[in-house]
């Protein structure tokens, strides 16, 4: 048995000693194309160096992903690098043990790192409450406008600043002109994150959540997101606005076919809308907002998902995974996803090759989203934190699909939203004792 | 059943004068019954064949058509021969022999247990067979889905991640299969054990030599509804196996459909082929297997 | 137990060890593990957990979502069960009357018994699809907009719609060979005693085809309690929303989707319950009719 053990040691240092190619692995949501492009800029990473190799491998959706993540992490079988998305953030950032925050891991390997690389919008989102970044900005969006540029033409309008310009002048006019004026495709996303953080409007108690999961509460309950959506179910009444279900799909597609004007959907769904050889020309802008609320609109959250390496791996393999992480940072791999998939660039640099190739030249839609990502920050713009996040998502989209078919009004729904997530909330912070 | 039969029996389904129409009118009746019941099951299938032909571009905007368009080479060569992941190794053709293995595993697997234990249920006198049985068939109805977080920790644990054996056996562990075959061996006549007993035969022999062969109806049922449920798998496949030589179809296809913020055109010309490819080899099964049980299946089950 | 059974110590042991062995590996260790959780809220990646006793269940029990959810699932399995097995009673007692063309109307009607569930409820989101469904159209011909993903007993509809299609084939094959294996002599027997077809039907064919019945009952009910999670999962595009769903959806939704491993354990061991529930009692139903049979 020993001797056994010696020997395959020694196999293994001579095999080391001739091929040092440390092995790491990266678990991913990106299904169909956007699959590929993870997969062309692991192997660019593969044969840019000889030390590391990368393995990407799709699991799934972002839920499924995380979940074989967190169960692979529990049977000490966790890949190195973990693809967890935005309402994921609380529950990776709060297990401690769970991760190796990307700040420690890139100033250990020597790589360096300094947070005002990245662009003020992404910086914190994946932080803890003292500014540590822990997760590696990866496909980061937000939510846009879109716009049908022949339709607005048609009905004699530009694309609407504020939901007053909406209601007063656009949507009318685009009514008048056969136009549905508006779809969009993530109500608790668009119409309920970045509502807070385009209005600089608290989401929940302790900064957001960002200081701790003990007696977080959520502060949707609130008369302006409120008036919000009565306004939104006076278009629909209308016919200003309309709601096609909770698929992302269903609400985008009648933007396509030209019935509706105005879409909001996701900076990273501008590749897809560009290749699909629409009958208009569209290009996009700013999410609005309520000058009711707010006279100086501020930044809005990112969407998207972002990298985090696991803990419980070895010094080597940290090191590869740094490397990598660093590689997907340079600003050509930047640029190049980017350039792919739509999602914005993390970094300054990034940013700057972009526009120095000339990228936003020929489509200045495609920069809208960095561009609102780099809008002034206010107190409440970094991001949020919650628990059981997945849920709350659920229990928004079930009351607000309510409201939308008269099942249900404003009020009582946004009452049951505040009760149900607080009451998760409450569950979350016993699972973190 | 003769031409007079069916002419009576139609006769007397409805009471319309003359006769030379009554046997017309049942008899259309009966068929138009079942042409839209064939029509019912198929034509989904059509309209999934028929968007594998066309551009993925045109299925996004206009859905099935009656247009059979120039994509089914190309969808087809990618469909089975282009990997859609990093490896390149989970191309059609493999994921398709990993589905196989999957269903034939589970399938054979499942009637194996299932019968053994069965037969000891129903031939042996057990002290605790009423525990046993208990035992057994409290698993019954409850499937994977439900406890497939701690399922997954036991399979870690035994080091079958990323296995046919990991992928196979914890699907196995439900009683379906015991159940049926219980159920029948109850149906089975009891002088046949007698008779055997007579001849002098053990109980091995007699489970080989006579149970097994009486049975062939049954297990070819038991085959056909296994195999068919092992290989449309979808969840805890994607929960085992992590390489992507492991994938199997209806994990491939759910692959392809997925597109995340509608950022790309999802490829539906190849998940749709695929989902035909993916129909066939059950298809097959049910018809090979059908003949065996077509004749008998309620018989002996009387 | 037969009483004509055979003494034989150890081999009856031996044959009950693989599967034993299997469940008890496979089943009552991950079962009795979600036993335990159900009293715990613990973070999805071992760190942390509270014993809360009971909590998890009286927070389901005072969730008004989740009684509606078990309401819809009883309303789905009854229909899908009622609506999979009747139609395909039909279609198996019209194909075995019918002498020209019954192997193509099989081997037709047999097709989607090996659509996998993701597939078929992919196959319903086209059929269904808000702006070129052929379904929707149709539907859209006698006045009703109909949308999936929006109205919820649109979607509802859709779910039954489509888990039916995809569970009659696997009927009508084991109702065509149960009516195909009644003797020619009980059917001419049943022709002279008995003048309407209906009547013969009820009180000779019926009966004859109870076994079988009884066996794609408990097939069906599975079926419709389980099997359908990947049609559902598919046709709300994964995002549960204001959608109609089933038990086991939400066990998938709040345990897989969300983490929350306490409430979906809770979850879990409700529906063990249940379900062994109504396995005793079919087992019981199933057990008088064999025997009288």
């Amino acid at each position: 048995m020993k001797r056994f053990t010696l020997a395959a040691a020694a196999a293994s240092l001579l095999s080391g000693a001739a091929y040092a190619e440390t092995e790491i692995t990266l678990w991913h949501a990106m299904g169909g194309a956007l699959g590929e492009t993870v997969n062309a800029i692991a192997e660019d990473f593969n044969a840019s160096q000889d030390a590391y190799k990368i393995t990407p491998v799709f699991k799934g959706t972002y839920e499924e992903t995380l979940t074989a993540g967190i169960a692979a992490f529990r049977a000490g079988e966790q890949p190195n690098i973990l693809q967890v998305f935005d309402a994921g953030a609380a529950t990776v950032i709060g297990a401690k043990g769970a991760t190796v925050a990307v700040e420690d891991l890139l100033k250990e390997s020597g790589t360096g790192f300094d947070i005002e690389d990245y662009i003020s919008g992404v910086r914190y989102f994946y932080a803890d409450s003292d500014g540590k970044m822990i997760g590696m900005p990866f496909n980061s969006s937000s939510p846009v406008m879109y716009y049908n540029v022949n339709a607005l033409e048609a009905a004699g309008v530009t694309p609407p600043k504020t939901w007053e310009e909406f209601q007063t002048v656009t949507a009318p006019a685009l009514k008048d002109a056969g136009y549905v004026g508006l779809s969009q495709s993530h109500l608790p996303w668009i119409f309920t994150e970045n509502f807070m953080s385009r209005h600089n409007l608290p989401f929940a108690t302790n900064d957001n959540g960002y200081d701790g999961v003990d007696g977080t509460k959520i502060l949707v309950n609130n008369d302006a997101i409120k008036n919000h959506f009565k306004a939104v179910t006076d278009w629909q009444d209308k016919g200003f606005f309309q709601w096609f279900g909770t698929g992302w799909g269903d609400n985008q597609t009648p933007f396509e076919e030209g019935k509706v004007a105005i879409w909001l959907g996701s900076s990273g769904s501008f590749g897809g809308l560009s290749k699909k050889d629409l009958p208009f020309e569209f290009s996009a802008t700013y999410l609005p907002y309520w000058e009711a609320v707010t006279k100086e609109p501020k930044q809005t959250f990112i969407g998207g998902a972002s990298l985090f390496a696991m803990a419980g791996k070895s010094a080597e393999e940290n090191k590869a995974t740094a490397a990598f992480f660093e590689f997907l940072t340079k600003p050509e791999t930047q640029f190049f996803w980017h350039k792919e998939t739509g999602y914005v660039p993390v970094t300054e640099a990034a940013y700057e090759l972009a526009k120095k190739e000339g990228h936003y030249e020929a489509m200045p839609a495609a920069e809208i989203g960095i561009k609102q990502l780099s809008l002034p920050a206010g107190a409440h713009t970094k991001g949020y934190r919650m628990g059981f996040y997945v849920q709350i998502r659920d229990v928004m989209n079930r009351e607000y699909g309510r409201i939308l078919t008269g099942e249900t009004d404003v009020d009582a729904a946004f009452a049951n939203i505040e009760k149900e997530a607080n009451g998760l909330l409450e569950r979350f912070a016993k699972t973190q004792k | 059943m003769s031409e007079a039969n069916a002419a009576a029996m139609a006769a007397a389904t409805l009471s319309t004068p003359s006769k030379g129409r009554r046997i017309k009118a049942g008899t259309v009746f009966d068929h138009l019954i079942l042409i839209l019941g064939a029509l019912f099951m198929i034509v989904p299938l059509i309209m999934v064949f028929q968007m594998t032909t066309v551009p993925d571009v045109e299925v996004i905007k206009t859905g099935p058509s009656f247009k059979i368009g120039d994509q089914l080479d190309d969808n087809f060569n990618k469909a089975m021969f282009e990997a859609s992941g990093f490896s390149g190794k989970n191309t059609g053709t493999n994921m398709l022999l990993n589905s196989f293995i999957l269903g034939i595993g589970f399938a054979v697997g499942k009637i194996v247990i299932g019968m053994m234990a069965a037969y000891a249920i129903v031939y042996f006198r057990l002290r605790f067979a009423t525990l046993a049985f208990w035992v057994i068939f409290t698993t019954l109805l409850l499937p994977l889905e439900v406890r497939i977080l701690p399922s997954y920790e036991v399979v870690q644990r035994l080091g079958m991640l990323n296995t046919y054996q990991g992928l196979i056996i914890p699907l196995i562990a439900s009683a379906t299969a015991t159940f049926f075959f219980r159920q029948y061996f109850r149906s089975v006549p009891e002088e046949l054990v007698e008779a055997a007993r007579i001849d002098g035969a053990g109980p091995v022999k007699f489970f080989v030599d006579i149970l097994v062969p009486l049975s062939k109806t049954m297990i070819a049922a038991m085959f056909i509804i296994m195999f068919v449920y092992g290989w449309n798998q979808y969840l805890w496949p994607t929960m085992i196996t992590t390489e992507e030589d492991m994938f199997t179809l209806v994990r491939g296809i759910k692959q392809i459909t997925q597109v995340m913020e509608g950022n790309r055109i999802p490829e539906y010309g190849r998940a749709n082929l695929l989902a035909i490819i993916a129909i066939i080899p059950p298809v097959f099964v049910v018809i090979f297997f059908q003949s065996w049980f077509v004749k008998g299946l309620t018989e002996s089950d009387k | 137990m037969k009483r004509a059974g055979f003494a034989t110590k150890w081999l009856p042991i031996l044959l009950l060890v693989p599967q034993l062995t299997i469940i008890a590996v496979f089943f009552y260790w991950p079962a009795a593990h979600a036993v335990q959780s159900s009293f715990y809220l613990q973070d999805p990646f071992g760190f942390g957990s509270s014993f809360v006793g009971f909590d998890n269940y009286s927070d389901l029990m005072d969730n008004r979502e989740y009684r509606r959810i078990a309401w819809f699932t009883v309303i789905f399995t009854v229909l899908v069960t009622f609506f999979s097995l009747a139609i395909a009673l039909l279609l198996a007692v019209k194909a075995d009357k019918v002498i020209r063309g019954a192997k193509s109307y099989r081997t037709l009607i047999m097709w989607v018994y090996a659509v996998a569930p993701p597939v078929a409820g992919f196959i319903g989101l086209i059929l269904f699809n808000q702006s070129w469904g052929p379904l929707t159209r149709l539907i859209g011909q006698f006045g009703h907009q109909f949308t999936l993903g929006v109205n919820y007993t649109d979607t509802a509809f859709a779910m039954v719609l489509v888990s039916v299609w995809k569970q009659v084939p696997v009927n009508f094959i084991f109702f065509l060979s149960g009516l195909q294996s009644i003797p020619k002599s009980v059917r001419e027997a049943a022709l002279i005693d008995n003048r309407s077809a209906s009547g013969r039907f009820w009180d000779v064919t019926f009966p004859l085809l109870a076994p079988t019945g009884f066996f794609l009952l408990i097939i069906n009910i599975t079926y419709a309690l389980f099997d359908t999670f990947g049609v559902i999962d598919t046709l709300v595009k994964g995002e549960p929303g204001n959608n109609p769903m089933t038990l086991v959806y939400k066990v998938y939704v709040d345990g897989f989707r969300g983490n929350d491993l306490g409430g979906s354990s809770a979850q879990s061991v409700i529906l063990m319950i249940l379900v062994l529930a109504l396995t005793v009692f079919q087992f019981r139903m199933l057990e008088r009719r064999i025997h009288y049979t």
